[in-house]
């Protein structure tokens, strides 16, 4: 016991922590926010007046692997498992890269095509993962979270939307291309550069404006800057370092008003790791710090920009390998957590993440969690339950202040796009990362199952899943009968538009809804924006 | 003689987070890290031997065939080179590796350990 009682008690991110906090501890700026209540400026309690009384979070999975079949029979699946919008998976290999199936990069990987998504190379194959799945009804993401690829798939969304005669301007549903998935967090092979992937958000958020209000242009997932090291209050001040670039260069730009920018950016994600109550209070506080960034830099005060809307995915890295069925209840408190916080929607980590993505049955188990939640527990009968604890409050006083600093730090860096080009979020966020291993293997951090209490008496043993093992073969069938079915001159005309429009200052979103109405294909997409703008000389050293 | 280790990426996935903790651990415990990065075979075989390297750590972010089809070309140019490698393995795919005489570290092994491994890989040579 001794041992327990000597150590050191700080959080996850080294913020010290007092035995017991009291009244004292509340700041009066913390005070304040809470007086405002839920729903009202600053949201320290909540984005909206009644919270979860009035509406459940909504349960939100990532779905896909395989052929664009075996996604849309998984999506299916999980819809009628309870789940209230899907999120579609692309294949890794061909999806963030820009390659179609023959591309020599994948064929060398051929095997691993599918593994982590569905092939996906054009409207065509929208189609069929869509199919029988009703998109005005249910809220989408698309994929799309690498930048480069985000233009493609949601122009393939919004035509299969535009075949079915659905208005897109009640079409609801989220887009992506996130800066710390694609340049932090998941660096590809070959990517465009930071700078036209900027150009590409504020043209997404720009035609969104003007054609689809109900859709979510862009989301920035600070998500996979947590999951590459960052800890809580980076996570903060890295996710707000990014809303402002999108947001001034829609500023510069000057055709849509900024109430309506902010809104489009702020919906976002975090993650939610296993230190509860540090990332109870870094959601709570987040919502403060958006609507205090909105009107200081921005003037902007507007509810529904200024109401953070915030998706929760639950650290897949604080899955075990080991005894993996202890991530259930990982996932669970994980969950738990994020709800506290007040999140909008929510996607719990499969039990078999460290493995393999997950099987039906992980992914069955995610979302009865997340029913568990919302139907056994009362957790969803008062608003802001946690709201005033001393410790909670103390805690988001912290992270605001520290997040803050981090934020500043990054502008005089040159601002978040300089700090990926420059590789100084990589060393940050991986040096956090291996002190944290570090600490862990002093015997500073127990992980159960993993570094203690090792034995394992499981009758059930979790092998992972293998998935569909035909993707390459029947995507390399389809793209050679796509190229010999559809007008070659048309597809032609439209890529070579596409290229025109790439070079030009026009919005790049007409252009490429042109291009995959005329069956342009992934690849032949990602050669025109290679050509026009090369490639990101990425900083990773390793 | 300082040791020299090649580390690559199996699959076109842009998870770096694990193969970068274990670069920094090499590098740390005096080992050489030459990065492959997201390569294919041919291109990690010809590494290996222009490199000369004591021993090749791969990131499996797939299929076991793809890392047997890394590991057959390196082996036809540097045979008896030890291979080891990490991330997301399945336990069934685990034991198809070491079958093959790869050791694997799945996540959650401690870095020590790796460093440790490393070592002995490279003491016979």
């Amino acid at each position: 016991m001794s041992d327990h009682a000597a150590r050191e008690r700080k959080t996850v991110s080294g913020i010290d922590i007092a035995p017991l906090y009291t009244a004292d501890d509340v700041p009066p700026a913390i005070r304040e926010a809470l007086a405002a209540g839920p729903g009202r400026a600053p949201y320290l309690r909540g984005t909206y007046p009644g919270m979860y009384r009035e509406r459940p979070w909504r349960i939100f999975q990532l779905s896909g692997f395989g052929n664009p079949e075996d996604e849309c029979e998984r999506i299916k699946f999980l819809l009628s498992q309870g789940e209230h919008g899907f999120i579609m998976e692309h294949d890794r290999n061909t999806a963030d890269h820009l390659y179609d199936v023959d591309h020599p990069s994948v064929v060398a990987r051929r095997e691993d095509v599918g593994l982590t998504g569905a092939v996906i190379m054009g409207v065509r194959d929208f189609e069929t993962v869509l199919d029988g799945i009703p998109i005005d009804k249910t809220y989408s993401h698309a994929g799309g979270g690498v930048v480069q690829h985000a233009p493609f798939a949601l122009s393939c969304f919004w035509t299969v939307a535009k075949r079915r005669g659905l208005d897109l301007g009640k079409l609801a549903g989220t887009g992506q291309s996130d800066y710390f998935l694609t340049y932090l967090g998941c660096v590809t092979k070959q990517q465009i550069p930071t700078r036209p992937g900027l150009r590409f958000n504020a043209d997404i958020i720009e035609f969104c404006s003007a054609h689809l209000p109900r859709w979510v242009p862009v989301s920035i997932a600070a998500y996979n800057g947590a999951d590459t090291g960052l800890n809580a209050y980076e996570e903060l001040g890295a996710l707000f370092a990014n809303a402002v670039e999108y947001l001034d260069e829609v500023r510069r730009r000057g055709r849509v008003p900024m109430e309506v920018a902010a809104r489009g950016v702020g919906g976002i994600s975090f993650r939610v790791s296993m230190d509860l109550f540090e990332e109870i209070a870094k959601l709570r506080i987040s919502r403060k710090m958006w609507a205090d960034l909105l009107e200081n830099r921005y003037g902007v005060t507007d509810p529904r920009a200024a109401q953070l809307r915030i998706h929760v995915v639950t650290a897949g890295s604080s899955m075990t390998y080991a005894q993996p069925l202890n991530n259930i209840v990982r996932g669970t408190l994980m969950g738990l957590a994020a709800v506290l916080g007040g999140v909008q929607s929510l996607g719990v980590s499969g039990y078999d993440e460290a493995l393999s993505i997950p099987s039906e049955h992980a992914h069955q188990m995610s979302v009865r969690i997340q029913q568990i939640l919302q139907h056994e527990t009362n957790l969803t009968a008062v608003v802001d339950p946690l709201g005033g604890s001393f410790y909670l409050e103390k805690l988001g006083a912290e992270l605001e202040e520290r997040g803050w600093a981090f934020f500043e730090e990054i502008q005089q860096r040159g601002g978040f796009l300089a700090t990926l080009d420059s590789g100084w979020l990589h060393e940050v966020a991986h040096r956090n990362q291996f002190e944290l291993m570090q600490a862990r293997e002093a015997g500073g951090r127990i992980v159960v199952g993993e570094t203690d209490f090792t034995t394992d008496i499981s009758p059930h043993e979790v092998d992972g899943f293998k998935g569909s093992s035909d993707a390459w073969e029947r995507a390399m069938q389809r793209l050679e009968q796509l190229r010999r079915q559809r007008n070659g001159k048309a597809t032609a005309r439209a890529l070579r538009d596409l290229e025109q429009t790439c070079r030009g200052m026009d919005n790049l979103m007409p252009a490429m809804m042109a291009a995959v109405d005329a069956d342009a294909t992934l690849g032949e997409i990602g050669a025109v924006f290679r050509e026009v703008y090369g490639d990101w000389a990425t900083p990773i050293r390793a | 003689m300082t040791k020299r280790i090649l580390l690559a990426k199996t699959a076109l996935d842009g998870h770096w987070r694990g193969l970068s903790m274990v670069a920094r651990a090499l590098r740390d415990a005096g080992f050489e890290v030459i990065m492959a990065g997201m390569a294919v075979d041919t291109e990690i075989a010809r590494a290996a031997v222009d490199e000369d390297v004591d021993l090749l750590g791969l990131n499996v972010g797939g299929r076991v065939e793809i890392v047997e089809r890394i590991v057959s070309a390196v082996r036809e140019q540097r045979p008896g080179l030890p291979v080891f490698a990490g991330g997301a393995i399945a336990p069934w795919m685990k034991k198809e590796l070491e079958r093959q005489g790869i050791e694997v570290y799945p996540p959650g092994s401690a870095l020590g350990e790796i460093v440790a491994a490393a070592q002995r890989l490279t003491a016979a040579g």
